[in-house]
């Protein structure tokens, strides 16, 4: 009983995390209705930003978003730009094929400055853990969800409360009637997607507090943020977060109950469900 | 108002075909500034087409659009809405997720920034009589209040044309004439230049002092309530078809 309350925390604060990624995915697949493979590989590159600023500059690793956020930002618009605008039009095998791409280019690149073996930084600041109730809970871990809830609260605030986030509703909301008040669509789009790719920022520099690296890591996460978005539906942050943290707690418990080596196969089972099930997820609103 | 005032958007020999289907074909008028014009015609006929085509949500295949001076063929939508053309939709597109107010406020962006914002939004709900569902969501409101939260938001982007796609259809008469009293408001007293696409007969005649008349993507007459009704093309084409219905 121990082992399942112990591993269910530390999947519920990993799934925090998951759901930071996710908000970047979903802002935009529901903005932009773009397939987004790459999604994960922006995560691995993030936190390839961060072990090289990191060990460049001793910074630790849960400071580097400062730098990280805007260059990723940039990234984002710089690949909508010449990529992704392109192929808006275009059926979605298209689009696929190119994110795929994408996602094979900063795999390789990454390979190639870094090299193929796994990376990681020496022990940030927010090592060590506390003891609740006789579980153990890392500090990195619960700092990481912490900060990934402020981000999902931040980004939620700027979609409801700002300009930009409105005319980013709006334009998910309809493209033709958002364009004929005034609302430049391309640039929308290059918002949405480069602050989707911002956010994975914020998660790498969190996820190299506890986590190493290795090129191969996009696929992962570019999948299971598939899977959260699928379970949680397009429209609903909040339920992105509970979507996060159900898929986050399903891995650990197949790790810990079952084999380490189970935690894909169960993260699919559910991504496979839900579609079967429940195709609009669990908080969709349509 | 007067018929002599010149045009605040001229169109000349536009076409929009897809694929075989000519959907506008070789389409030239002007619609005078300050006036109230109608655009009629049988279902099918292409006056959303024509819309589409003259606020750059598609690219002409042929033709040209000048508005205000300035041709604007194949530019944004948004683009054209900076220059101060606006539209409703024939399926109302109003932001199903946001709330009227909200809604309101994303097409008064197109002319003010976040400090006199809200002013435009208070001014825009109270001429079009929405205060009651202000803070509704846009997704629960039924066909009159959406229509008229359409119309808020095209008027919110301050536009010097305003082009309203079938704004009357589906309401009652007593919403109708709300409507219609509105629209005669705006052009009034903000000079906006309205051009309506319309079926409820009874909003055309009442309210437009020039009418154009499009059957199977032509321009096939042009004139006065008076005139077009008397017209025998325009009788066989589109009222016509009715009085035998």
């Amino acid at each position: 009983m121990d082992t399942v309350i112990q591993s269910l925390l530390n999947g519920a604060l990993m799934g925090c995390v998951y759901a930071l990624i996710t908000l970047g995915l979903s802002l935009i697949f529901g903005v932009m209705n773009v397939v987004n493979f790459a999604h994960g590989d922006f995560v691995m590159l993030a936190m390839y930003f961060t072990f090289f600023i990191g060990s460049m500059w001793g910074v630790d690793a849960v400071f580097t978003p400062a730098v990280t956020f805007p260059l990723l930002f940039l990234v984002g618009v710089v690949a909508y730009y010449l990529i992704i605008d392109g192929t808006l039009r275009q059926k979605y095998v298209t689009q696929i094929a190119v994110t795929v791409g994408l996602m094979t280019f900063l795999r390789a690149l990454t390979q190639l400055m870094w090299k193929a073996q796994p990376r990681a930084l020496p022990y940030s600041l927010i090592q060590g853990s506390i003891h609740i109730a006789g579980y153990n809970i890392m500090l990195s871990r619960l700092i990481s969800a912490g900060v990934s809830i402020l981000a999902i609260g931040g980004v939620s605030l700027f979609l409801s409360r700002t300009w930009p986030g409105r005319a980013i509703r709006a334009a998910s909301d309809d493209l033709d009637a958002a364009s004929l008040m005034g609302v430049n669509y391309r640039w929308t789009y290059a918002l949405a997607f480069g602050l989707g790719s911002a956010l994975t920022a914020i998660a790498g520099g969190l996820l190299m507090t506890f986590q190493q690296v290795d090129p191969t890591m996009g696929v992962r996460f570019g999948l299971l943020s598939w899977c959260v978005l699928a379970l949680a539906g397009l429209g609903s942050i909040p339920g992105l977060l509970i979507s996060g943290v159900i898929v986050g707690a399903a891995e650990a418990l197949s790790m810990s109950l079952w084999d380490p080596r189970a935690r894909s196969l169960i993260v699919y089972l559910i991504f496979i469900l839900v579609l079967w099930v429940r195709p609009r997820g669990l908080f969709g609103r349509k | 108002m007067s018929m002599s005032s010149e045009p605040i958007l001229q169109v000349s020999n536009l076409t929009k075909r897809f694929g075989n289907l000519v959907a506008v074909n070789n389409v030239s008028l002007q619609i005078p500034a300050g006036e109230i014009v109608g655009l009629i015609g049988p279902n099918g006929a292409g006056k959303t087409t024509f819309f589409n085509t003259i606020t750059g949500l598609y690219t002409p295949d042929e033709g040209r659009v000048v508005f205000k001076g300035q041709d604007i063929t194949g530019m944004p939508p948004h683009k054209i809405c900076k220059l101060g053309m606006s539209r409703t939709f024939q399926v109302t597109k109003a932001f199903t997720e946001m709330t009227v107010e909200e809604t309101v406020r994303v097409g008064a962006y197109n002319r003010h920034g976040e400090d006199d914002v809200m002013e435009k939004v208070d001014e825009v709900i109270s001429f079009c009589g929405l205060e009651e569902i202000r803070h509704q969501k846009c997704g629960d409101l039924g066909l009159a209040s959406l229509r008229r939260v359409e119309l808020a938001r095209a008027m919110a982007t301050e536009p010097d044309l305003l082009l309203l796609d079938e704004a009357g259809a589906g309401l009652t008469a007593a919403e109708l004439a709300e409507l219609m009293e509105i629209l005669r408001k705006l052009n009034r007293e903000q000079s906006v230049t309205l051009c309506v696409v319309e079926h409820v007969m009874q909003m055309v005649m009442g309210l437009c002092e020039r009418i154009f008349v499009l059957d199977a993507g032509e321009l096939i007459a042009e004139g006065t309530p008076e005139e077009i009704s008397n017209n025998p093309r325009v009788i066989e084409a589109y009222l016509g078809e009715r009085a035998i219905r």
